[in-house]
């Protein structure tokens, strides 16, 4: 009896609950819950979607949404982690594995720039699930969803050995006949024919590995910035998220333009409505009118509202120039246009004017949205002197300008465009890319890696291998060294220490990971005239913003249910 | 340009795999018809949250049920999560929710209270005989409620929200085709009357400044006044604890009396509401409240049809200048006349009582600090102001001040409100105010403190009732409803009405009590008790719950276990 009582003193008939369908992602196992309300106080609280409620009474209370057949938020996810019974699990991940079976590696979130710290689970070579690690600087222990359940579409329509297009079809082929068609291809082509494009999920080290190997092919046409947002490479604050995640909290004053962060950065915006909930807080938003979960005045859509604001002329700012900490957040949907500089120009003016830059506060914010880019800004992965941006890039090789286009993993720019150009395509997705290329050389993802990245803070931080690449496929830097060898101009580092020390020489802010070096305010961004097309958010879908996600089928029943195609009504419109 | 082109194309690609085009936004759409009828009702009445629980009477009232077109409507109308609305709607046992799909219910509702004093008088056999005749046809549905507050006149039921007392087939189905709109109820002493006796002149010395505030509470104070409720609170100190909170203070008053065998602020309502006002004005003017809300049970619709009348002479009389008086009408769930589940529902939200500390006297109703006073507390305050604390004071036997008012029902001669000294003996209320045991039964036990309190022998029948006299015996007075049972009663069979009542009103929050009390019916009624796992079971529920429904709920199996052992054989 030292152990007590071997059976259960409870033979009465349990009760039953139906399971409620809570959409793609979360699966319901209703008699299991306990009332505890967690769920229910996380939507309201935290994700701000008022979906889950308790209806019902004393023992016929249940625990549902009766409004929606979804629970229509992006941090849905994170109530799989804060129920205490198993009655809310992961729909995709069900009965696929015992935790036991898992090999789980700390690491880093490439969805978005936000760098939410993660935990890979994954059993042989594949990965099974995606859970948050607790980060109190970025995510907290939230993730999003789509950085939770997108891992599924890391087994599906992988390059998992070179190819090389014979007779306008691509043909498998081993590594060395891959390098052979390169090299065959670049002989006698001049550097200035030669580009470079720079994809959303490439790691530091790859970046430095071709801007090498670009500098020793005298090629100046490289470009990071594939949706063409007119950012340059110093100073670093013109770039970054300076205030920082946490810093969020400390603000009491925003203003949003041409963003939709509940899309771009779900955890980002968590953080703001957090804060708003405080109270004190209050925003404003140039750009789309979207619902954000927190209140937010709606001042106008394009950047006459921002000139009218920097000059003072609208009542917001004298809010913001009263607030003690205030704070501006530009979206890439203001940035990727043809008059980006200009609108990022008068973002500093307005940053400057209404008093965002002080001692000791830095307001202004740039939100990313492709895990890639500070990275590549760091390292000035930026065309260099006569050198061209993506669109000049894809002007060249429509006009025959360019002979050999580089991509290192860029499927989002309009391929079409690419004309008769070579086109390389290192990555690890059969997406728009790969289906140009003529070689295809099979990279890693970011779960197949130790890689480095540079959240949009810019805080470096680096990801682990949990599982190894498919087939032939190699890790990036490894693939860009090996063919610098066979073209004959041999990178100098063949270790993955030796990389790393060479992005700490170009850019000392990587020998330093996981902290955040406050950037030196500086001159940046274009006087000039702005247009008077209103703003957008780069991301149209949520669910499918890169190669991962698209080829998730998770992803793709969240689509289905979540964003309504073309009309816009979705859980965020207005 | 070439640029947008370029740009438009990029769009497309990051969103391409919404193939299936939706043809509405998801979710329940707003019926425009039933956002109409909704609009309609509501009128110019303001939409704020706190309305939530009077918006859904109107609905439920014109339509007899809460159809999901009519929620979905006033959430849109009241710019609400749909979630709320329904959580709230759901909570409450007035308010019938038809989702898509389900049949309506029928219009006319008989309810028959089967709560332990209408049990002792036969609404078993009421409710099957009504539930046999009206098993045809669509127009009628028989339900079971709780405790309707007339345990005087059992056994009750309701047609609609229309008590029938001393309710019979032939009763009820007369009732149904009487079929009225909630009878206009006078009160013995209406406004003129009660200002002719001299009404509201205390509360005008008050408001004019001839007497003072300190002058009251001491007044109060001297008298023994305490919280009549059931807590018993001494009242003065209440308000001086309410008084040091920072401004803005309200007010509400608790006339949810849902405790099963209680009806002594219902007989106080009808026969001499302003006596009730004129106290509540009072408590308002001590504690500075510019607002009262007054939470009204809805089982007592005239009692609200006549209060609103009354209210209204009042304020036109000038007499509740400082104050607003709100009347808020309960929906049926006991656990509000908890006075933190009360502050919920009058914010319009479900009510599930609060944690304490922060008590309600330092954050209560909206957040500010609350006054929250029983009607039959407030009743006494005029007098005591104006016959002096001694005379309050100088009632009582064995010690104990003050005067009690006992709704007593069951097995005697002449039940109903009885008012008498604080610490009297239940035998002593049985002879001297009940005409003593009904024909043919014994005195075997009683009920001191309603459903809650536990049940005592008649060997304890000598005890003195009152706050704190009972604990000893692990049972309290509470609101002083007594039920006197006799020889012919079983009190198994009696602890399992009243723990069946504790488990139809239990809101669900905590654990303890949402599974102990299910679970303690569920031993119960299995026939043999086993005492080791019940009591086991009772001391979780009293070790655990949040509030004094679940702390409470096992006394009278206690009780039994105690007392009656007898009867468990």
């Amino acid at each position: 009896m030292a152990y007590g009582f071997d059976r259960s003193r409870f033979a009465e008939n349990k009760r039953a609950v139906l399971d409620k369908n809570l959409g793609p992602l979360v699966k319901t196992i209703m008699t299991r819950c306990i009332h505890c309300t967690r769920c229910i106080r996380f939507a309201t609280e935290i994700a701000g979607v008022e979906e889950l409620g308790a209806t019902g009474r004393g023992e016929h209370m249940e625990v549902g949404t009766y409004v929606e057949k979804a629970l229509s938020s992006e941090l849905s996810g994170n109530i799989i982690d804060i129920c205490p019974v198993g009655a809310l699990t992961s729909k995709p991940y069900a009965f696929v594995a015992r935790p036991w079976e898992l090999r789980k590696t700390e690491s880093i979130d490439v969805m978005d720039a936000v760098g939410s710290n993660i935990r890979v689970d994954a059993r042989g070579t594949e990965v099974l699930r995606v859970l948050p690690r607790l980060s109190e600087e970025i995510n907290e222990e939230w993730i999003a969803d789509k950085s939770r359940f997108a891992c599924d579409g890391l087994q599906r329509q992988r390059l998992d050995r070179p190819y090389v297009r014979r007779d306008g079809k691509l043909k498998p082929a081993s590594w060395s006949d891959a390098f052979a068609a390169i090299a065959a291809r670049l002989k006698g082509v001049a550097g200035d024919r030669i580009a470079a494009i720079v994809g959303d999920l490439a790691c530091a080290e790859s970046m430095v590995a071709l801007k090498d190997l670009m500098a020793a092919l005298g090629a100046p046409h490289v470009d990071c910035r594939q949706d063409g947002a007119k950012l340059a490479a110093s100073p670093r604050a013109s770039y970054l998220f300076n205030t920082t995640i946490a810093g969020i909290e400390r603000a009491d004053a925003c203003l949003l333009v041409g963003t939709n962060p509940r899309w771009e950065a779900p955890i980002v915006n968590a953080r703001l409505r957090k804060r708003w909930l405080v109270g004190g807080f209050r925003a404003g938003v140039i750009g789309p009118q979207v619902n954000l979960t927190y209140k937010a005045e709606y001042l106008g859509a394009g950047p006459q509202t921002l000139a009218e604001l920097s000059a003072g002329r609208l009542p917001f700012a004298d809010l913001l120039r009263k607030a003690e900490r205030p704070l501006l957040i530009v979206g890439q949907g203001a940035l990727a246009r043809s008059d980006g500089a200009a609108v990022l120009g008068l973002a500093r003016r307005t940053a400057v004017e209404l008093g965002l830059v002080k001692d000791g506060w830095n307001g202004f914010n740039v939100l990313h949205t492709a895990a890639a880019r500070v990275g590549g800004l760091d390292l000035g992965l930026v065309p260099g002197v006569g050198g061209r941006d993506v669109r000049g890039i894809l002007d060249g090789a429509t006009s025959g300008d360019i002979d050999v286009v580089y991509l290192l993993g860029a499927d989002e720019i309009d391929t079409s465009r690419l004309g008769r150009a070579f086109v390389i395509y290192q990555g690890h997705h059969g997406d728009a890319g790969a289906q140009r290329a003529d070689v295809i050389l099979p990279g890693a993802a970011y779960t197949e890696k130790n890689a480095t990245y540079v959240n949009t803070e810019g805080r470096v931080q680096r990801t682990r291998l949990a599982v190894f690449a498919p087939g032939d496929a190699r890790e990036d830097w490894k693939i860009l060294r090996a063919l610098s060898d066979a073209l004959g101009r041999r990178l100098p580092y063949d270790s993955l220490g030796q990389v790393r020390s060479r992005l700490a020489a170009v850019n000392a802010v990587f020998a330093k990971p996981d902290i955040v070096v406050p950037a030196a305010w500086g001159e940046f961004g274009a006087a000039g005239a702005v247009d008077a097309m209103p703003f957008k958010s780069p991301v149209a879908n949520f669910y499918m913003t890169d190669p991962i996600s698209r080829a998730s089928v998770t992803m793709a029943k969240c689509t289905a249910s979540f964003v309504a195609s073309g009309t816009g009504k979705t859980g965020t419109h207005g | 340009m070439a640029h947008s082109t370029h740009d438009a194309k990029q769009r497309s690609r990051s969103g391409q795999g919404g193939r299936r085009a939706r043809s509405q936004p998801k979710g329940r759409q707003v019926d425009p018809a039933a956002l109409a009828e909704v609009q309609a009702l509501l009128g110019e009445r303001p939409r704020r949250r706190d309305l939530l629980i009077e918006h859904l009477h109107l609905i439920q009232d014109r339509h007899h049920c809460l159809s999901a077109a009519h929620l979905a409507a006033l959430a849109h109308e009241m710019k609400l999560a749909l979630t709320e609305v329904y959580e709230v709607a759901t909570f409450y046992a007035h308010f019938d929710v038809v989702c898509e799909g389900e049949a309506p219910p029928a219009p006319v509702t008989i309810r028959v209270c089967d709560s332990l004093s209408c049990e002792l008088f036969g609404a078993d056999r009421l409710l099957a005989e009504l539930t046999s005749k009206y098993a045809e046809g669509r127009k009628v549905r028989v339900v079971r409620a709780p405790c309707m507050g007339a345990c005087d006149r059992a056994p009750v039921s309701a047609v609609g929200h229309d008590q029938v007392m001393r309710a019979t087939v032939p009763r009820v189905a007369a009732a149904i085709a009487a079929s009225h709109d909630g009878p206009a109820l006078k009160p013995a002493t209406d406004y003129a009357a009660y200002i002719a006796a001299g009404g509201y002149k205390l509360l005008r010395d008050g408001l004019d400044g001839r007497r003072t505030r300190d002058d009251l509470i001491k007044a109060v104070d001297d008298a023994g006044l305490r919280g009549l409720g059931g807590a018993g609170f001494p009242t003065g100190r209440k308000w001086q604890l309410v008084r040091k909170e920072a401004a803005p203070r309200l007010m509400t008053v608790n006339a949810d009396e849902g405790e099963p065998g209680t009806f002594k602020d219902r007989h106080y309502l009808e026969t001499d509401p302003h006596r009730f006002l004129e106290g509540m004005l009072i408590a308002a003017w001590v504690v500075e409240a510019g607002d009262v809300y007054i939470y009204l049970r809805d089982e007592y619709p005239a009692i609200r049809h006549m209060l609103l009348a009354e209210i209204a002479e009042i304020e036109a009389a000038g007499l509740a200048r400082d104050t607003r008086v709100h009347l808020r009408r309960g929906a049926g769930a006991y656990i509000c006349g908890e006075e933190s589940a009360m502050i919920e529902s009058i914010e319009g939200k479900r009510g599930l009582p609060r944690h304490r500390p922060p008590y309600v006297a330092q954050v209560g109703l909206f957040g500010r600090p609350t006054l929250v006073q029983n009607v039959e507390t407030l009743f006494w305050v005029r007098d005591i102001a104006e016959r002096g604390a001694a005379w309050f004071a100088g009632h009582g036997r064995r010690g104990r001040k003050g005067l009690r008012s006992f709704s007593v029902s069951g097995r005697v001669k002449d039940p109903g409100v009885k008012l008498a000294p604080a610490g009297i003996t239940m035998r002593e209320l049985i002879d001297e105010y009940c005409g003593g045991m009904a024909d043919g039964q014994s005195f075997k036990g009683y009920l001191p403190g309603g459903a809650s309190g536990g049940i005592l022998p008649a060997s304890m029948g000598d005890l003195p009732l009152d706050f704190g006299t009972l604990e000893p015996h692990g049972c309290f007075v509470g609101s002083h409803a007594v039920v006197i049972l006799s020889d012919k009663d079983d009190m198994k069979a009696v602890a399992l009405n009243l723990i069946r009542f504790f488990e139809d009103e239990s809101c669900g929050q905590c654990t303890p009590c949402r599974v102990g009390t299910e679970k303690a019916a569920k031993l119960m009624a299995g026939g043999r008790w086993d005492q080791a796992l019940l009591d086991d079971l009772g001391r979780v529920m009293t070790d655990a719950s949040i509030c004094g429904l679940g702390q409470a709920a096992y006394n009278p199996v206690r009780s039994v276990f105690k007392y009656f052992r007898e009867d468990l054989a």
